[in-house]
């Protein structure tokens, strides 16, 4: 995955980022566990957020432990461990994802780009089919999306329909965190929203790559020759989805990191999206005019 | 029943200031408005009764047990938006039977059905309520953009149709500001112009007023 779905750190507690931390070193301990050294470089922020959701969902019992890290031995860390399968499962679904991110370059990327993939598949490939034996679900729902993604994009569709693979993918993944029947609709609705805005997300923050190499991408038809006002469209299409989302969140029934998902939720993705769309993006080619209206946006205020 | 104070998320010793500034922003987040036309409706109108009812008891306790009619202190009674999901699709405005038909089949959840049943209308007599129930098909189904573009279109074809306009007005509030908070607000007309002529003005004008520059 991709990294967008993080705190906003600004807006959490010292504590609270204290325990988001150890999450993030729990879950690499834990992988490191199930899967070997290596696929702990493959951990995202995703992966721990679907972590936290999995097991506060749950109401899994989880505790920190202290300790050090494997990358770093002279630093100290703290390490969240859960007593169920909330950590495994995200672990899993890093793995599997890495593993068909790495075929997907292989079958669609120049020379140099292509023998670097196929080295790194080669060492994830044992731990994927160790996660594959364990999750079978999920591979098979990743590699669904895979086909279905190549196929949307084989046939240059709109918005809704490109983002529809991912966000079938993610719902998938969502709704299988809950036994109960209410709390499962609400996922299968969040989940998909989380995916359409990540995919989403993914292709805006590559808009201007993708126009230059040429490649496919949703929002490229929005496109008239300004960057910022095709950002402008891309903030929009977004914001709508952070709606939907926030939506289903409101229902879920989650028990321990409520602050720490709620931060992610009402402050992170906003962030995000103002951060990739507005502040990061080529400020140095455009005017003083629109520069000054980047860094109004990218600072913007709080919600009160 | 739940412990009422946990439904509300405070402790037993909170203040009635406090419990009434809980129960306020619990109901803000599960207003029926905000879900209207979303599958989680249902599931948000019974949160919303059960937040209503903690409430009541809440409030019956602490009066500790004064008769009969208690309600008088509840901002949102219970009644009022127990059924708000259900109820959407019952009016007609006086359309034909098919687009009826198709409302049946969207309230009960049937939206392939109904999406075959739209595509199945001729393209030249669909008017603005096959736009507008299309793109409630397409907006359940999580199409966002879709959607938006076939609600616009329900709006311009019949632009005095208070149903399509509120729909189409929630959902541009959403994509201007995000979760609904004005969190995220984008385009020109945020923008707050201030420059040095802006306050030269600024101030002569106020010193015309109160003589403040002396």
């Amino acid at each position: 995955m991709f990294g967008y779905l993080r705190p906003e750190s600004s807006e959490l507690r010292v504590r609270e980022f204290e325990l988001y931390r150890s999450v993030y070193c729990g879950l690499c301990k834990s992988m490191g566990k199930d899967y070997g050294l290596l696929t702990r470089l493959t951990l995202s922020y995703d992966c721990t957020l679907l972590a936290m959701f999995a097991v506060s969902l749950r109401s899994e019992c989880s505790h920190v432990r202290d300790g050090r890290c494997v990358f770093n031995p002279m630093k100290k860390c703290r390490f969240c461990s859960s007593e169920g399968e909330g950590f495994r499962f995200a672990g899993a679904v890093s793995v599997i994802m890495t593993y068909y991110k790495l075929q997907d370059t292989i079958s669609d990327s120049g020379f140099f780009k292509r023998t670097a993939a196929r080295a790194g598949r080669l060492f994830v490939k044992g731990s994927y089919k160790r996660a594959e034996k364990a999750y079978p679900d999920i591979a098979a729902a990743v590699s669904d999306m895979i086909a279905s993604q190549q196929q949307a994009e084989n046939d240059h569709s709109g918005i809704d329909a490109s983002s529809d693979p991912t966000a079938t993918l993610l719902s998938k993944l969502c709704i299988s965190l809950s036994e109960d029947e209410g709390q499962r609709m609400v996922l299968s609705r969040f989940g998909y929203f989380l995916g359409r805005w990540i995919y989403l997300m993914d292709a805006a923050d590559d808009l201007e790559k993708d126009i230059k190499h040429n490649n496919f991408n949703p929002f490229r038809k929005y496109f008239e020759g300004d960057l910022f006002s095709a950002m402008e469209y891309c903030n929009s299409v977004l914001n709508m989805t952070v709606s939907q989302l926030v939506l289903a969140y409101d229902l879920l029934e989650l028990d321990s990191y409520k602050e720490i998902l709620d931060n992610v939720m009402y402050y992170g993705l906003s962030f995000q999206q103002k951060h990739c769309l507005f502040s990061k993006n080529n400020k140095k080619k455009c005017s003083k005019k629109e520069k000054d209206h980047y860094n109004y946006l990218s600072k913007g205020e709080k919600r009160s | 029943m739940n412990d009422p104070y946990k439904v509300l998320g405070i402790s037993p010793s909170a203040s009635d200031a406090e419990v009434k500034k809980a129960y306020r922003e619990l109901a803000k987040k599960y207003h029926p408005d905000k879900y209207a036309d979303s599958p989680l409706a249902e599931l948000a109108s019974e949160k919303m009764k059960e937040v209503n009812e903690a409430y009541e008891k809440i409030l019956n306790d602490r009066k500790n047990g004064v008769s009969g009619s208690s309600t008088s202190g509840s901002g949102y009674g219970s009644s009022g938006y127990s059924d708000a999901g259900a109820s959407s699709y019952a009016n007609t405005y006086g359309s034909d039977s098919v687009y009826q038909q198709i409302r049946r089949m969207i309230n009960e959840g049937n939206f392939g059905q109904a999406e075959n049943a739209l595509s199945g209308i001729p393209s030249d007599s669909r008017n603005a309520e096959w736009y507008y129930l299309m793109g409630v098909v397409y907006y359940r189904k999580g199409f966002l953009e879709d959607a938006y573009n076939y609600f616009q279109t329900a709006c311009r074809m019949d632009p005095s149709n208070v149903e399509y306009k509120s729909m189409f007005s929630r959902i541009q509030q959403q994509r201007s500001t995000g979760s609904g908070s004005g969190f995220n607000a984008s385009g020109a007309a945020s923008q707050a112009a201030c420059d040095c002529c802006d306050i030269c003005a600024c101030l002569m004008c106020s010193d015309c007023l109160c003589r403040s520059c002396g």
